[in-house]
């Protein structure tokens, strides 16, 4: 039991500490999503994994010269967390010159690249490195004690994920790190002791004054010339004319005279297409604000594959998902839809659109006939009584050209096989689902979303999906229509004639003849058509075969742009060439490399201190083994809530939040709680057992809990969430507390080696869960997480094993 | 297959001919040839014209200086303002499949630095060339008018194509956009033939062939292009 009475400087440490934690995790969070702007998401990811490496480095400085840096720490400490914050405030801004700047596109074509990667992978390094080192310091220096202290810092991170919640709906990203370092800064001057202050006081004034001056600075940051704003900001009188920081991304509208939006417009099209301003999120191009006319005869994208669905049939009752900023629901309302409802996923843009827009958007979202909603896809539909549309359209999936496989690991569970049997559940007897993609090479988008059309059919007991499902085709997209009952010979018709008028070609009909399938749009590798006919048949095992992931993603593996194989990269390499290959799914790629070099990176950094630590008679395994299960379980078990939560609540970044700093919050209560227990060694065992015993429960009945409550009001799904997530929480904070209780007793010595383990595995665990997830779901990563805890309480099992001592010693506790 | 070989042979000599003469004014001789033999003929490009074309162009004048020792490499570089210059094989390719003739009326969309309207002029009698950029535009009227008198540069948006120039043996898209303006179908030429890359830089390319004959307007998407993406554009800013 931790009985040492807490003195007003070590209060005064535990608050420093606190902020510090706060400022590192917001600074973490803020850094991934100016990165995801300046570059992508997953680039953001493999940049951050190496930075907090600094976790694990920390650790290995601290096992190498552990009794120097322990003397020096009075006033080391709350410098290192000053240095640490005046870092936060200029590492991002530092990147932005000329030696630092590159782009990941070119990482797998651009050898050069590689010096400047490895310089912004030190850039971002040193403040998590010396923020790090200050926590391990106070970790070691107050071993017999560190409930409270890690309770402090958990507790600190979990408000700091809450603290970056509330900035990023605030302010620009960019100014969010100036404000983050000062946190950092308050920390080191609350830690300081009395006698230490003057010179470090000179130092936190001269931090405020770079806060200030980099709060001064404009707020534009240097985007990759490869992202769609900056290509597009490079034609002529085009600007940004309205921006705005927002939860879900920061909303950029472009206006100039060449922006417009008619995607494969049908060739026989003589009008003018109309110039529309862009609506860009994060720098990607998120679509076009409309102008509805009402007493317009047609819309644009009636002369697209997308009119199908209205050609076939007069539709009665529409629902739109996911519309981007509002085309596709101006197309509905103009096609007579009695009732039209659109689902906005993105709240920024919905709200954009209503007010600021409003006019220019021709009023289109206070249409009598709309009904527009904020919310996301899976929730509406969860909600939605059978039988209610007669038709249900989905956005136009992949982009112009495609997109190099950068969403490939973006979770979408408005695509998976469960929410197309809700959309097939909503729909009246004679409705339709409606879902047009751009036609990729090779076909991956476009059989994957074949295939689960044929699925959601053959599910629901369509014997003949054949019967069931038309497509039509043009140069660049392909519609597809998946009806509940049989297409009729009208419809059938009506595809037909549709086509000729539009130069269009029928993929799919019942009767479908193979001369018209190319009449208008020759494909030199035909192939396309025979993989559709292939999947229609659903007897040739092509999903099983093919090249690249297509048989229909589920909420299990929600990733519906995934598509690359990695036992297929020597037959992609052979097809496509060695230098294509990363661009047919950049975003999977970039995890890879993120693990293999986390993993390269970590092994030096856990090595490294073990030359130092030969010297000690005591075993090592126990205390490897230990450390890396907690630091690999308790970010599987993160990683896998934040992924379930998703679809519970809605958003990744409310996902995010919600579940870093319930665990956070709730792991620090269960550290807090440890210092009560007397012996650390029989409580571990227990507690381990404990939390493995939740994560095995979590494994098997989580997925029909979430789908079971997905209805269920807000509150009550938040107030669910905070349970589910805090009570594994709770018990897992206390397992790394009382291991270092018990290696304080054991081998003062390895301390700071636990620390740098436990800091390496929990980045290898990012990358690694991710990977996990994609190839095997959620269910795999859930349980290997439990078998990480089961380990845990392995070792101190088999402790006398594990954990030898020298002859005529006893394992503490 | 002998007449084949024996139409390489004499290619191959015609362009060697022309090197021996310039080889001593042009320090990039050797590499166009060897881009000609090693990327073009190696890949199936064998319109007379298009290769004789390529095998003049001196492709390092238009590039930037600094992307100049690169001018011959098998992949497309960077000009600024987000553009490229394609890949040889790229402008190869695409001069090949519209089959251009001396008597025609060519239109190019999007300029870039002038180096596929450059092959284009040594074949056709007629370019015109429209780039959205005006530094661009500039840099490649500058250039080209040092060399072609049959080479008309139009700074603007190419939606609407050249209305008085018109209409248009063939029209060479070099920018890829997600819809084909109706203006420039309508200033095609009965029986001509319009050309546009599918696909951003980064992926397997596949390229659009739009072909016009009296009512029906048809498309043939060609064989994937094989693509090496291109070093960072603010290097030589």
């Amino acid at each position: 039991m931790e009985k040492h009475p807490i003195t007003g400087m070590e209060k005064r440490l535990i608050t420093g500490i606190g902020l510090h934690s706060a400022a590192i995790i917001a600074f973490q969070l803020a850094l991934m999503q100016l990165i995801s702007m300046v570059q992508w998401h997953h680039f953001a990811y493999m940049i951050i994994s190496v930075a907090m490496l600094g976790f694990g480095a920390s650790g290995t400085l601290l096992a190498l010269a552990r009794k120097k840096l322990l003397h020096w720490s009075p006033w080391l400490v709350p410098a290192l967390m000053t240095l640490s914050g005046l870092l936060m405030m200029v590492v991002f801004q530092a990147a932005r010159l000329e030696m630092f700047r590159f782009d990941v596109y070119l990482l797998f074509s651009d050898r050069s690249q590689f010096p400047i990667l490895a310089a912004n992978y030190l850039l971002f390094f040193l403040p998590f490195f010396f923020g790090a080192l200050a926590i391990g310091i106070v970790f070691i220096q107050h071993a017999r004690s560190i409930g409270t202290y890690y309770f402090s810092n958990l507790l600190g991170s979990g408000v700091g994920g809450l603290l970056i919640l509330v900035l990023s709906g605030a302010i620009h990203p960019l100014h969010a790190p100036p404000l983050i370092g000062l946190l950092s800064v308050g920390g080191g001057l609350i830690s300081m002791r009395p006698g230490s202050r003057y010179g470090l006081i000179a130092f936190n004034i001269l931090a405020l004054a770079i806060s200030l001056f980099m709060l001064k600075q404009p707020a534009s940051l240097p985007l990759s010339e490869y992202k769609g704003l900056s290509r597009t900001l490079n034609l002529p009188e085009t600007s940004v004319v309205y921006s705005e920081p927002d939860i879900q991304g920061h909303i950029e509208v472009v206006q100039g005279p060449a922006l417009r939006y008619a995607p494969a417009l049908s060739l026989a099209y003589t009008g003018a297409i109309p110039v529309k301003k862009q609506v860009f999120v994060n720098g990607d191009m998120y679509g076009v604000i409309p102008r509805h006319d009402p007493d317009a005869s047609s819309h644009i994208l009636d002369h697209t594959t997308m009119a199908l669905p209205y050609v076939m049939a007069d539709r009665e009752k529409v629902l739109v998902l996911r519309p981007g900023p509002g085309s596709a629901v101006s197309q509905a309302l103009l096609s007579g839809a009695r009732r039209v409802d659109a689902v906005f996923e993105n709240g920024g843009v919905f709200r954009l659109m209503q007010t600021r827009y409003a006019e220019a958007s021709g009023n289109l979202m206070h249409q009598d006939r709309l009904h527009a909603r904020n919310i996301q896809v899976r929730n509406f539909l969860a909600n939605v009584p059978a039988g209610e549309y007669d038709m249900i359209a989905l956005p136009l999936l992949e982009s112009f050209g495609g997109t190099a496989g950068l969403n490939a690991l973006r979770e979408d569970y408005s695509l998976t096989k469960e929410a197309f049997q809700l959309m097939w559940e909503a729909l009246s007897p004679g409705g339709v689902i409606a879902v047009s993609s751009w036609i990729d090479y090779p076909a991956r988008t476009t059989l994957k979303l074949m295939a689960t059309l044929v699925e959601t059919a053959r599910q629901n007991g369509i014997a003949r999906p054949a019967d069931h499902i038309a497509a039509i085709r043009s140069w660049g997209t392909i519609t597809f229509v998946l009806k509940k009952q049989a297409l009729t010979e009208l419809e059938v018709a009506r595809t037909r004639s549709f086509g000729e008028r539009m130069y269009f070609d029928p993929a799919l009909l019942p009767d479908i003849q193979e001369e018209e399938r190319t009449r208008f749009n020759m494909i030199e590798e035909a192939s396309l058509l025979a993989y559709l006919d292939l999947i229609m048949e659903g007897t040739s095992g092509l999903e099983r075969d093919y090249g690249f992931v297509i048989d229909p993603s589920t909420d299990d593996r929600p990733y519906f742009s995934q598509f690359l194989r990695l036992k297929h990269i020597p037959r992609l390499s052979e097809t496509f060439g060695q230098d294509n290959v990363p661009f047919l799914e950049l975003g999977y790629l970039i995890v890879v490399v993120t693990l293999v070099q986390s993993l390269l990176l970590a092994l030096l950094l856990i090595i490294l201190p073990l030359l130092r630590l030969r010297r000690s008679p005591r075993r090592k395994s126990g205390t490897l083994l230990y450390f890396g299960a907690l630091g690999l379980g308790y970010m599987f078990a993160e990683i896998i809530l934040i992924q379930r939560f998703v679809l519970y609540l809605g958003h990744p970044v409310y996902a995010l939040s919600a579940v870093i700093s319930t665990m956070l919050i709730a792991s620090g209560a269960g550290s807090l709680a440890s210092g009560r227990i007397n012996i650390p060694q029989a409580s571990i065992q227990r507690v381990a057992l404990v939390v493995a015993g939740i994560l095995l429960a979590y494994t098997l009945l989580l997925t029909p809990l979430i789908r079971e409550t997905l209805p269920a009001p807000l509150f009550v799904k938040t107030l669910l969430s905070l349970v589910i997530i805090a009570i594994p929480a709770f018990f897992m904070g206390m397992m790394f507390p009382l291991g270092i209780r018990f290696l304080a007793a054991y081998d003062h010595s390895q301390i700071p080696w636990a620390w740098g383990i436990n800091g390496c595995l929990s980045v290898i665990s990012t990358s690694l869960a991710t990977l996990i997830a994609v190839e095997s779901g959620f269910r795999i990563v859930m349980l290997v997480a439990f078998g990480s805890y089961l380990l845990a309480c392995a070792c101190f099992f088999f402790g006398k094993w594990f954990f030898r001592t020298p002859v005529g010693e006893k394992i503490p506790g | 297959m002998y007449y084949l070989g024996l139409k390489f042979l004499l290619l191959t000599g015609c362009l060697l001919g022309y090197g021996t003469a310039a080889a001593q004014r042009d320090p990039y001789e050797a590499e166009r040839r060897q881009m000609v033999r090693t990327q073009l003929q190696a890949r199936d490009i064998h319109h007379r014209a298009t290769l004789r074309a390529m095998g003049t162009v001196p492709r390092h004048l238009y590039v930037p200086a600094a992307q100049q020792r690169f001018a011959y490499q098998d992949r497309p570089l960077p000009i600024g303002y987000g553009q490229t210059i394609s890949q040889p094989y790229i402008v190869g390719y695409m001069t090949q499949i519209i089959r251009p003739e001396a008597r025609h009326n060519v239109l190019e969309i999007g300029t870039g630095s002038g180096y596929q309207a450059a092959v284009l002029a040594e074949i056709v009698d007629q370019v015109h060339t429209i780039e959205i950029v005006p530094e661009l535009g500039q840099t490649a009227r500058r250039v080209l008018g040092q060399h072609y008198d049959n080479v008309r540069v139009k700074t603007g948006d190419g939606y609407y194509g050249w209305e008085e120039a018109g209409p248009f043996d063939a029209i060479v898209v070099t920018a890829a956009a997600e819809y084909i303006p109706p203006p420039l179908v309508e200033q095609l030429k009965d029986g001509g033939k319009m050309i546009i890359p599918v696909g951003s830089p980064f992926q397997v390319q596949l390229l659009m062939l739009v072909e016009k004959k009296g009512s029906d307007i048809t498309t043939r998407t060609l064989m994937p292009v094989r693509f090496v993406p291109f070093t960072r554009a603010s290097q030589d800013q």
